[in-house]
């Protein structure tokens, strides 16, 4: 088993707040971790430091045996191996669908433009999007949109995926498409780590159950059978008012 | 009315100031140019990584946001030569410009680019894209957008502003009209030169305001695309809205 991502007492503060109160966390290949939490429990934010969207105050982040805070790190190229999906979409809005997804294999990897454009339009069809490769963004649906934002981060082939409350803007009907798209990904071997409320989806595609609060991980096992029989008395509250 | 209207003088001072128009424009299309290139150049380092230059550039913002430019356009032409450096007329006019606007337009290019919404920054970023990568092919096309209608204001402005050259002697519309007025013991060439001005600040002015008011209409008053819930969609874009709002330079330029 490889570890593709590797948490070591990662401590993050904002200001004088401590969000990060000392995480570990080893992901291995393959493995989709779902965490769960209250809000302002530290699980966006964990998930923001696995890139390095967000600076650490201690501790380590190690993707693929490197060091994402090394001296001799570029973490540019290393963010290209970690793909990233938003609660807001964040899709370039003055970039249809197709452009949306080809910029990063254009600009990033500098792959030939055609090379670029036969990548995205394979990306958008895996997403189910074909139909929709020059609409843009404020032409579609928030489960479309976010569905682009899924083919846009898979265009860099990426070894991992990380995912933040994406459907949490959603209206409750388009969740299931987007839910949809994931668990496809899931079944064809991707290493994910969720951010979620979606307690179904952690249950069917989850290998592996994550409660946080307080900035720290406080639970973690098999989501099905922590979902059911919870040990931790947070968690017990935690899952008590979601389900 | 014979005093500021006599047909005879009006005539004449028409062709007379009409033929300054080259001067002011070159005056101001080169200003403009260098004002804004400079500016973009000024928020961009405003807004890097590195401390001490974002310190440099804040305060040379502050500084000639605060100096009037008639000083400056003085100091250029009449100060400058005694250290040594003598500039021509023109040369002022343009230098002087490019230093004052420069620090104008740097506000609304970092206004601009803040207003774009952090997540598009950090989408680029969770790309691979490098800092300068993510400004080029992301943030900056969508800020271009955003500040075409305060540079609108503000070339009006600049377009005033160019009669302030008339100290230091640039042969522009006030200067010959002031010339004018004293050789006819008239003030029709100073109506004249009024009208000049108007026939070009006028449409611009009205473009602005299409501009501002359309923007108005199509960002949070438009339908929302269905799937987005109102606090993320609609709060974000009143949110960047009244960010630019807030964030641009108050007032006047001269």
């Amino acid at each position: 088993m490889t570890s593709m991502i590797e948490l070591i007492d990662v401590h993050k503060s904002f200001d004088s707040l401590e969000v990060l109160k000392g995480v570990n966390l080893t992901v291995v290949k393959k493995e989709v971790v779902v965490v769960i939490g209250p809000s302002g429990s530290g699980k966006s934010t964990m998930l923001r430091c696995i890139n390095g969207l967000e600076p650490i105050l201690k501790g380590k982040v190690i993707i693929e045996g490197e060091d994402l805070h090394g001296p001799h790190t570029d973490p540019n190229r290393i963010r290209q191996r970690i793909g990233m999906v938003f609660q807001s979409f964040n899709l370039f809005p003055h970039k249809d669908a197709l452009h949306n997804v080809m910029m990063a294999p254009l600009k990033v990897q500098k792959k030939p433009k055609a090379e670029a454009e036969q990548i995205a339009r394979e990306q958008l069809c895996q997403v189910g999007l074909a139909e929709k490769m020059h609409a843009y963004p404020d032409e579609l649906s928030g489960g479309q949109q976010q569905r682009v934002a899924i083919a846009r981060a898979l265009a860099m082939k990426p070894d991992m995926m990380l995912f933040d409350e994406v459907t949490s803007a959603l209206d409750p009907e388009l969740v299931a498409e987007v839910l949809g798209v994931m668990q496809g990904l899931a079944e064809s071997g991707m290493t994910m780590v969720v951010v979620t409320h979606e307690m179904g989806f952690a249950r069917e595609v989850g290998t592996r159950l994550i409660f946080m609060d307080g900035g720290v991980i406080v639970e973690e096992g098999d989501p099905r059978e922590m979902i059911p029989n919870p040990k931790e008395p947070r968690t017990q509250k935690f899952l008590s008012m979601v389900l | 009315m014979n005093a500021f209207f006599n047909g005879e003088i009006f005539k004449d001072s028409l062709w007379l100031l009409v033929k300054t128009l080259p001067t002011v424009f070159e005056v101001l299309v080169l200003g403009l140019i260098c004002a804004w290139a400079w500016g973009l150049a000024l928020s961009l380092i405003r807004l890097s990584r590195f401390r001490a230059l974002r310190y440099l550039a804040g305060a040379y913002i502050d500084l000639f946001r605060g100096l009037p430019l008639l000083l400056l356009f003085i100091f250029i032409y009449y100060g400058l030569p005694h250290a040594g450096l003598k500039l021509n007329a023109l040369s002022s006019g343009v230098l002087g410009i490019a230093l004052c606007y420069g620090a104008y337009s740097a506000e609304i290019f970092r206004a601009g680019i803040q207003a774009i919404a952090k997540g598009q920054t950090e989408a680029a970023r969770s790309l691979g894209m490098t800092h300068g990568q993510a400004m080029r092919y992301v943030i900056l096309p969508q800020a271009v957008k955003l500040v075409v209608p305060p540079l609108t204001n503000e070339l009006i402005a600049m377009i005033k502003d160019t009669s302030l050259m008339s100290v230091i002697a640039v042969p522009e519309l006030l200067f010959r009209a002031k010339e004018k007025m004293g050789v006819v013991a008239n003030s029709t060439p100073l109506t004249v030169a009024a009208l000049i001005y108007i026939v070009f600040t006028i449409p611009l002015i009205r473009v602005a305001a299409r501009m501002e008011s359309k923007r108005r209409k199509r960002r949070p008053g438009g339908k929302p695309p269905a799937g987005i819930t109102p606090e993320a969609g609609i709060a974000d874009a009143q949110l960047y809205d009244a960010d630019i709002a807030a964030q641009l330079p108050k007032g006047g330029y001269g």
